[in-house]
């Protein structure tokens, strides 16, 4: 089937996509200091560090010193990360998984919200939930996503103290066990209700402030969509079947919105990780942004470097999973390149 | 009301709120249609004629059409009481959509959804409108709400399949019997290998095989009007011809009473029993379909019926009627055909034309088959009066 | 017998009137669109608040006095620090080293200006450059110059322009240069497309069989159809850059002290915790009213010129 050659095709351009990424990210590491700061280890003798200039051929030509630089990345050699005191593979995991969660959440609240406003919006056009929705989307993505967050912090942290800063109270966190790496599912596969509570309580925020940029694209989207899809024929016709006006929407209209909102979504997501950089900041939560973002003010390349990496491949690799879901909702599509 | 007489419109009069003002699609038009027969709407594009078609059914969305005025009376078998759709609840109207009174639309490729199988659409009628003997043929008596909602397709992914998990046999059942329905329609209207297509999807199918589709969706529950809007116009010439015999056919079969949407005169020769013309808004005439065409009375018709090319007209020749269709924004009240018309005659600038029946079974709207002294105009300002001696080059 | 009556002689409609020069129906179209444009309140306000900024842009040193050495760094009112709105001759109140609001507001619309302009302009000429060699030449050329779109597209571009950034080293100018890197493959993208689609059409095989070089043919039938989605991006991204650059500014990749205003706000926040709302607040507002306004110009340019996209 051309949705399956088509499906193919993109798996096999995802690895050399992310071959381009990471030559630009070699690029960049050339660009400052000494290449082998991204190895070196504050304590190590001058001795080491020429061992380390040899072992990844610092003398030799770039093209050469890319090679040694990618197989060290695709055996899992990240360099050291000066702002964790460690080798960069041993944190990012769960920086990672602490940032997917987030992400995760807020692209929840963003689609659910997005679709549920879009829809109204477009059917009702030109109304009151119409102007209101679109109002929204403008705001949204007009509203710088750390701003936002500091706004919300006011009410919520400062005086109602409703949401406490951070992913989780230590002492609760610790006394579970975590198979997957995401708070909430792991509390709810522990069956322990306070620690899934907690988990809630710390991501509630974030989330709302992460999704709030997202959901105005997506509400934008949904909604000049669902226009369109209202005023089809096939609608018409549906009606004219003496079908529930409710049914008309959902099973028909809808139905195709959602084609062009999917890629809108997969888009988003994008939004969501650069996003998650300002918020984890503001909300001290210990995920790959603020990861980062101590990595900046402490020139610590080697986090840097990592965070692009993998942040391209999530994000593309979602991309994809939306492309899948995009084939799936188009029976029409004709795949092209 | 005459007892065979199906659907009867009264005086239907839709404007629309454009931009620029209200304007008025539809002009206290009335006609009616007997059980069985075909009556042809036609008349040139924006004339209004869709816009009364979709009335029939209350599909004219309502801002920003509005139904200014006149009734249209639907006599089912049941009822007693001929019923008026647009003062109809909601829930009567959707009762008669797709069960009593169907629709047939012009684009097949824009009228299916894209995203459903054909027997997924198919399914949908049977399943609003048939629901009872849908369940019966299942061999289920009792028709819980979660079995309706299954069948509807309503509910969302999640429940239809735990829904079917718990009751596989149930569902299995339902399914089959919608199915058989769904095949059984698709064979009604010879479409060959009906359980390959009820599987495809639109985008599947070619142009003549989707309309025989939304035939065969339209007849699915036998109502007794089906309305086609301009069918075949979408399609190729040759498919034309397969898609109106399909129709006289079915017609012959059911009994079904057809409002036949045209642009095209050629076309409504082979199909109609009775002919209208509309123009601007307005039933220029009305009759029966051979009558008219053969012996035009509105000047309208007339030119139609010149610029209809025959073997006979030399090169050179086509002749088209002057001047375009006027924009109805606040239009003035007066004959609407004027600044085309070969006849007018200054009375047609400040009166509308009213109904006139110049001959039996005839109708015609024009001055010209109306005294001064009926119109109240002086007699040198009517048109030239119609003399049955006339006949048409 | 079918005499010719024709009631009304229909006036000749100025689009298509032979006799004026196409220059001049051009402007006519032109102008035509722009009051079209108008005619949404929302634009309308867009377009003020783009002006206000505009004057107070470029008025700044009238409007407030610029500072020795360094205009791009607050006067330090040591004697009044954190000062809340309208105190002390303060009019939205001071940071915590005595660096005046509004100070920071009116010349941060400077370097918001200067950064906009800038980025976009370069990324306009850069992006169609690229795209149009891409989509006029074809092939090869085109396969490898989109493979790199698409590997600049798999990273989103606050994370590009970050590492870019970071590398580079904390400086407004680095930030500027980030985001040109990064920014530039939306338009190519777009113009390459449009170029395929305009080298589909009909009118352009008519030109050709015309004899018309493909210089030619590119200038009058391929560039001004593509040029409407390219405006309206330029004018959205007006607003997106100045967020994004804000966002760099805020995590500290400009220099201390800037009065950029996502370095204001993050100068402010930690003021916030003791009540100091003013600092970061005003900031704020100000990136959002910026990019509120190019977003509700943008907007509405893209509904009067993109017919497809859904209108009113």
């Amino acid at each position: 089937m051309q949705v399956r050659q088509y499906l193919i095709r993109r798996l096999m351009l995802l690895p050399l996509i992310m071959l381009g990424v990471s030559i630009i990210v070699f690029t960049l590491t050339r660009f400052t200091g000494s290449p082998v700061g991204i190895y070196a280890t504050p304590n190590m003798t001058p001795d080491e560090v020429a061992a380390l200039e040899a072992r990844y051929r610092l003398d030799e030509p770039i093209p050469v010193q890319y090679a040694y630089w990618l197989g060290g990345v695709l055996r899992g050699d990240l360099g050291w990360s000066g702002v964790s005191v460690a080798p960069v593979t041993e944190v990012i995991g769960l920086k990672m998984t602490a940032t997917l969660e987030l992400a995760l959440a807020a692209a929840l609240i963003a689609i659910l919200g997005g679709i549920a406003l879009g829809t109204i919006a477009g059917v009702r056009r030109n109304r009151g939930p119409d102007h209101a929705a679109r109002f929204f989307a403008i705001a949204g993505a007009s509203t710088p996503t750390f701003w936002f967050g500091l706004l919300l912090l006011i009410p919520f942290y400062l005086w109602l103290d409703w949401f406490p800063l951070g992913r989780s109270t230590p002492e609760i966190f610790d006394s579970i066990t975590h198979p997957t790496g995401l708070y909430t599912l792991d509390s709810l596969l522990n069956g322990n209700v306070s620690a899934f509570w907690d988990a809630i309580r710390h991501l509630i925020l974030p989330a709302v402030v992460l999704a709030f940029g997202a959901m105005a694209i997506i509400v934008r989207m949904m909604r000049s969509s669902m226009v369109e899809t209202m005023s089809e024929e096939y609608v018409d016709a549906a009606r004219a079947k003496g079908l529930p006006e409710r049914e008309v929407v959902k099973k028909h209209a809808r139905r195709n919105a959602f084609v062009p909102t999917a890629t809108v979504i997969g888009l988003s997501f994008g939004f969501l990780l650069q996003g998650a950089v300002a918020v984890e900041l503001i909300f001290r939560w210990p995920g790959l942004g603020s990861w980062v973002t101590s990595a900046i003010l402490s020139g610590d390349q080697a986090t840097i470097m990592a965070y692009v990496l993998v942040t391209a491949l999530i994000f593309m690799l979602v991309n994809l999973a939306v492309d899948i879901a995009y084939a799936y909702l188009d029976r029409r599509v004709v795949l092209g390149g | 009301m005459a007892h065979d007489a199906l659907l009867r419109v009264e005086g239907l009069t839709v404007d629309f709120q454009t931009s620029r003002g209200l304007a008025r699609a539809v002009d206290d038009v009335s006609f009616s249609i007997k059980r069985g027969e075909t009556l042809a709407l036609a008349g040139e594009t924006g004339c209004g004629k869709s816009v009364t078609a979709r009335s029939i059914l209350r599909l004219v969305p309502q801002p920003p059409g509005i139904y200014s005025a006149g009734s249209i009376y639907f006599q089912g078998i049941e009822e007693s009481e001929p019923l008026d759709v647009l003062e109809a609840s909601e829930h009567q109207v959707r009762a008669l959509r797709g069960d009593r009174i169907a629709m047939v639309f012009q684009d097949p490729s824009k009228a299916l959804n894209p995203a459903l199988t054909i027997g997924r659409q198919l399914g949908e009628v049977f399943a609003e409108h048939r629901e009872a003997s849908v369940f019966e043929s299942a061999g289920l008596g009792t028709r819980s709400r979660g079995a309706s909602r299954y069948l509807r397709h309503r509910g969302g992914l999640v429940r239809r399949t735990a829904y079917r998990f718990t009751h596989p046999s149930a569902t299995k059942r339902l399914t089959e019997a919608l199915d058989e329905r769904v095949l059984q329609a698709l064979a009604d209207t010879g479409v060959p290998n009906p359980r390959k297509v009820m599987t495809s999807y639109p985008h599947e199918l070619s142009g003549g095989m989707k309309q025989r589709v939304m035939i065969a969706q339209a007849l699915a529950c036998d109502p007794d009007l089906l309305i086609a809007d301009e069918p075949t116009t979408a399609l190729d010439v040759t498919i034309q011809a397969r898609i109106l015999d399909l129709l006289s056919e079915l017609q012959e079969r059911k009994g079904t009473a057809i409002l036949y949407i045209t642009h095209d005169l050629s076309l409504v020769r082979q199909i109609a029993d009775r002919l209208a013309v509309m123009y601007a808004g307005r039933i220029a005439e009305i009759g029966d379909c051979r009558d008219v065409l053969s012996a035009p009375l509105h000047p309208y018709t007339q030119g139609l019926m010149n610029a209809i090319p025959r073997a006979e007209t030399k090169r050179g020749e086509l002749a088209a009627i002057p001047g375009t269709v006027p924009v109805l924004i606040d239009a003035p009240r007066q004959c609407h055909f004027v600044s085309r018309c070969a006849w007018a005659g200054k009375a047609c600038t400040t009166h509308i034309p009213g109904e006139s029946h110049p001959l039996p079974d005839r109708l015609v709207s024009c001055l010209r088959f109306e005294s001064a002294a009926a119109v109240g105009a002086a007699p040198g300002d009517m048109p030239q009066q119609y003399a049955s001696a006339e006949v048409t080059t | 017998m079918t005499a010719v009556m024709d009631g009304q002689s229909s006036s000749i409609d100025p689009n298509t009137d032979p006799r004026r020069s196409a220059s001049s129906v051009r402007w006519a179209r032109r102008l035509e669109v722009f009051r079209e444009v108008l005619r949404n309140p929302l634009t309308v306000i867009g377009f003020v608040i783009i002006i206000l900024f505009l004057l107070m842009a470029i008025f700044a040193p009238l409007l407030v006095g610029a500072n020795e050495p360094d205009p791009y760094q607050s006067p330090r009112d040591w004697a009044n620090i954190d000062v809340p709105p309208g105190e002390a001759g303060h009019v939205l109140g001071t940071d915590s080293t005595g660096g005046d609001v509004l100070y920071g507001i009116v010349w941060g619309s400077r370097l918001s200006l200067q950064l906009s302009l800038t980025v976009v302009i370069s990324t306009l000429v850069i992006g169609t450059i690229v795209g149009s060699v891409a989509a006029m030449r074809g092939g090869r050329v085109d396969n490898f110059l989109m493979r790199i779109v698409d590997v600049f597209l798999a990273i989103p571009e606050l994370i590009f322009a970050l590492a870019i950034a970071a590398v580079l080293g904390p400086s407004f100018r680095n930030i500027i240069l980030a985001l040109a890197v990064v920014f530039w493959v939306k338009y190519a993208r777009i113009i390459r497309g449009e170029i395929i689609r305009v080298k589909q059409t009909d009118y352009v095989a008519a030109a050709k069989v015309v004899g018309d070089s493909t210089w030619n043919v590119y200038r009058k039938d391929v560039l001004p159809n593509a040029i409407t989605p390219m405006v309206v991006q330029a004018t959205l991204d007006m607003g997106n850059v100045v967020l994004i650059g804000a966002a760099l500014s805020y995590i500290g990749l400009a220099q201390a002290g800037l009065t950029e205003w996502g370095a204001m706000v993050s100068a402010g926040q930690s003021g916030i915790l003791a009540g100091q709302w003013w600092v970061s607040t005003f900031a704020g507002l100000a990136i959002l009213l910026w990019a509120l306004a190019f977003n509700l110009v943008g907007d509405g340019l893209r509904d009067v010129l993109d017919p497809k996209t859904e209108g009113r």
